[in-house]
């Protein structure tokens, strides 16, 4: 009984309420455009005295043209008495509607809609879009620079970026998912993917994420990435942030799932295991013994920019018997003047570097290479020369550096930038020990993290030896058959073997 | 009473290979030369290979034992012995479970003071190692098959540092062959127990290998690397060390790493001990999962709570081992403990088990 009571009283309620918005439907529309009226790039006027139409726009992002040549001259020319029916059916332009409700007004009408009421008639209005973007034009990559292969780059606006990925995707299949976020912001959001390729199940994950962010302000794709990781306590990237067209239609067809945000130049693609920020997308455009090897170069790369600093410190405190005797000299000769213990040294000069790489891309590009030398060359050598560092040490650190560089995805480098650090006091502490200990923490923590729900280490643990194919390095194309196990796609196979099987020739024949 | 673990909790069955294979290659191998040729000589690699095949039939007794059960020992044991016995003998295996990484544990310490850090208290580097194995294990059984899975990867390279030993080492050390007794073969099989101990952790992670089944074959082939890797060890340390040196090195495999010589790496040990903390690590992870979780069944806690206990209980009784003499009573504690539970315990629970079945058919 209960029941059957509040469910009347409810159902009173809600056409109660129905009415009521109705009635507010009526003042609102007015109410928006007095608020409006307060800003000053809002015009709002009619076309003569006696025309019975009256025009809104912000005419700070709408394109004059468009307002000019196709609906003025119709506004003009309007009988009295022509219904905004009979308006919108002459105006040649698409998506018009006519709109009651409130909040679809204010949308339009705040993403660059040309807004028509006519007289005597408050409850409706006639929404022309009329939408001028400012971008700029589609520039080199310059982050994720490549020698060879596409040099397009993503710019800030999301319909160009998805022009970008359509043209290299020309199929039906391709679906990609809008949706708005952020309460001042109102950013729109593009969640991509191929339909039957990608799993559903990762695309609704990401949808579902991005669905749920509750935040005032979405500037960049990076806000996105930082919102929707599935571990945020980690420093490491579990999504990879690309300005590539081309590595996204990439991955896309590797299943994967990518999202544009408006006004950001950068695609975020998921799931990504760890190996895939070590990847540049220029690997597939060398041949592949080439691109095994830079791989493989690149790994090395990193595990030497990690350790080698902290190795120096625990070998020159704790292991010094370490030192094979034809070493012991030359190291002997660089660090026997210098007053401080290694990890002072060590720390001074990684700060050092640290400092001049923060310096550098703050600043203007001209005057960062300047820094570059200033700092590169004069500091070094000038520490040597004063006897603060040793030789040995600064060509540690300095090809430490470098090798830090060699990651193709910017926010990974900055990752072992920083996690160097850790390592270095662990070595202060228990030398060689407490490098290990400290690989064991950081171990322990890849192999909880997941990306979109999927490994992080995938695919060495848990080991898929298919997917080893395009990971640590990269196979020829014939044998890149299918998609990765990890991405669960619904067609794993990408290509039939028939054209590419090889006869098995006699020689001379 | 006893759910079976969600399928998203599980791994797959070629992970068995690596469970097994990491629990049984620990520290025992740092030092295991010494005790067995005490006995069988120049002919304990004899030894090592009768106490593979003992193991093989142990893992065969134990899938029957599963496969029957269906789960892990906390239930068999309450399906068999009923609630109170049955829950005497689980708590029997959790601290048999726990005294394992109580073992490993310690000696490992004793590696790190004597070799690397002799100054640094005990204290320390028990925390520090307790702390991580915390850290992977509350991650769950993937984490800990991760840790497992990459510890053997990681440990591999070091059977190539074989190499030098072997280039300066006599093959006539190995001569006479077969030249042992029976008696002397028994001896020198029991002390190589130790060194096999673990496979029992089976037990524990069984519902958590996807068809579980099927990973048997995965099992026998971890018996028989781990059997390999110890027999690999022991030739190259009887081809290098004589009989007599060896009555002297308490760590042979440590010491070979000593003689390894490259250009920018003296004293290689150093380098061998690091290395093989991730072989120890899957074996303290892989316990402290086995105690805690047979904990959370048989008392119905959480199993972060079982987790702190044991951990704590480790590290205080790993405390309390301070020197040499202890630890090595420990071992031979662990070691007779070991021996009696997987020779006799476990026929025992598959006889046992066997008739429960047919007079409950029945």
């Amino acid at each position: 009984m209960i029941i059957h009571r509040r469910s009347k009283k409810s159902k009173k309620s809600a056409r109660d309420a129905e009415k009521e918005s109705e009635t507010k439907n009526l003042l609102e529309i007015d109410d928006l455009l007095h608020q409006c009226k307060m800003s000053a790039d809002f015009i709002s006027f009619r076309y003569s005295e006696d025309s019975e139409y009256y025009i809104h726009y912000f005419k700070s992002i709408i394109n004059p043209d468009i307002l000019h040549e196709f609906i003025l001259p119709f506004l003009r020319d309007a009988q009295s008495g022509d219904t905004l029916f009979m308006i919108q059916e002459k105006v040649s332009i698409d998506s018009t509607k006519i709109v009651k409700d409130l909040e679809t007004v204010r949308d339009s009408l705040l993403t660059g809609a040309v807004l028509v009421q006519q007289k005597g008639n408050v409850e409706e209005a006639l929404m022309i879009p009329a939408v001028a973007i400012e971008k700029r034009s589609v520039s080199m990559p310059e982050v994720e620079y490549s020698v060879v292969g596409p040099k397009e780059a993503f710019v800030e606006s999301l319909d160009a970026n998805l022009n970008l990925i359509r043209k290299r995707l020309p199929i039906p299949e391709l679906i990609v998912k809008e949706l708005k976020v952020g309460r001042l912001t109102k950013t729109r959001v593009a969640v991509i993917y191929i339909k039957e390729v990608a799993n559903e199940e990762n695309a609704n994950t990401m949808y579902q994420r991005i669905e749920d962010i509750d935040f005032d302000n979405i500037i960049d794709s990076s806000f996105i990435t930082q919102i929707i990781t599935d571990s945020s306590s980690s420093f490491f990237p579990q999504m990879i942030d690309t300005e590539r067209p081309d590595r996204v239609a990439g991955v896309l067809s590797e299943g994967k799932i990518a999202v544009l945000v408006d006004g950001s130049p950068h695609a975020l693609t998921g799931p990504t295991p760890l190996v895939e920020f070590f990847s540049a997308f220029e690997d597939y455009f060398l041949s592949w013994h080439l691109a095994s090897a830079f791989r493989l170069i690149r790994l090395f790369a990193v595990f030497f920019s990690v350790v080698s600093t902290p190795l120096y410190v625990a070998v020159m405190t704790f292991h010094y018997e370490m030192i094979p005797q034809n070493l012991l000299n030359p190291l002997i000769a660089s660090r026997s003047g210098v007053p401080f213990p290694p990890i002072l040294e060590a720390i001074i000069l990684e700060l050092t570097i640290e400092l001049l790489r923060e310096a550098g891309a703050r600043l203007p590009t001209k005057i960062g290479q300047t820094i570059g030398i200033v700092g590169g060359i004069v500091i070094g050598t000038a520490a040597v020369q004063a006897g603060l560092t040793s030789n040995v040490l600064l060509i540690i650190v300095a090809l430490a550096a470098l090798a830090s560089f060699t990651t193709p995805v910017y926010q990974m480098g900055n990752v072992i930038r920083l996690i160097r650090f850790p390592f270095l006091l662990s070595a202060q502490f228990y030398g060689l020990l407490g490098v290990t200990f400290t690989f064991a923490l950081i171990l322990g923590h890849l192999l909880k993290l997941t990306s979109l729900g999927r490994p992080y280490l995938a695919p060495v643990y848990p080991l898929r030896l298919v997917d080893l194919k395009d990971a640590l390095f990269r196979l020829p194309m014939y044998s890149q058959k299918e998609r990765p196990i990890q991405m669960r796609s619904h067609v794993p196979q990408r290509f039939s073997m028939k054209h590419h099987k090889k006869r098995n020739l006699d020689i001379e024949e | 009473m006893y759910p079976l673990p969600k399928e998203d909790k599980q791994v797959s069955p070629y992970f068995v290979f690596y469970l097994i294979h990491s629990m049984q290659v620990g520290v025992g191998i740092l030092g295991f030369e010494r005790i067995i040729a005490q006995s069988a000589r120049q002919n304990a690699w004899i030894a090592v290979i009768i106490a593979g095949i003992i193991m093989i039939g142990l893992v065969f007794l134990s899938y029957r034992i599963l496969n029957r059960g269906k789960n892990d020992i906390v239930a068999i044991h309450h399906d068999v012995f009923g609630k109170w016995i049955g829950g005497m003998f689980s708590l029997y295996f959790i601290l048999y479970y726990a005294i394992l990484v109580l073992v490993i544990l310690r000696t490992y310490e004793e590696v790190i003071q004597v070799w690397v850090f002799p100054d640094v208290g005990a204290w320390v580097f028990l925390l520090i190692i307790l702390l991580i194995a915390y850290y992977y294990v509350i991650g769950g059984f993937r984490v800990v098959t991760g840790i497992s899975f990459l510890g053997v990867i990681y440990g591999l390279p070091l059977l190539l540092v074989m190499y030098f030993p072997l280039k300066n080492g006599h093959l006539g050390n190995l001569l006479p062959l077969f030249d042992v007794t029976f008696r002397e073969l028994y001896e020198a099989t029991k002390g190589m127990t130790l060194n096999f101990l673990g496979f029992e952790v089976l037990f524990m992670f069984y519902p958590f290998i996807k068809k579980a089944t099927k990973s048997e074959k995965w099992a026998y082939f971890a018996v028989i690397f781990s059997t390999f890797i110890y027999l690999v060890t022991l030739l190259v340390t009887f081809v290098y060390f004589s009989q007599e040196q060896l009555k002297t090195t308490i760590w042979a495999t440590l010491s070979l790493w000593k003689i390894v010589d490259l250009t920018i790496i003296e004293r290689f040990e150093y380098v061998g001990i690091c290395i093989w903390f991730f072989v120890i690590l899957p074996n303290i992870c892989i316990g402290l999962w086995c105690a805690s979780r047979g904990m959370h069944r048989l008392f119905s806690i959480r199993q972060k709570t079982s987790l702190r206990f044991i951990c704590l209980l480790v590290l205080l009784s790993a405390l309390f081992f301070r020197d040499r003499q202890l630890v090595d009573t420990l071992n031979d504690i662990v070691s007779q403990i070991g021996l009696y539970t997987i020779y006799f315990y476990i026929p025992f629970l598959y006889v046992v088990q066997m008739i429960m079945k047919r007079w409950k058919k029945t």
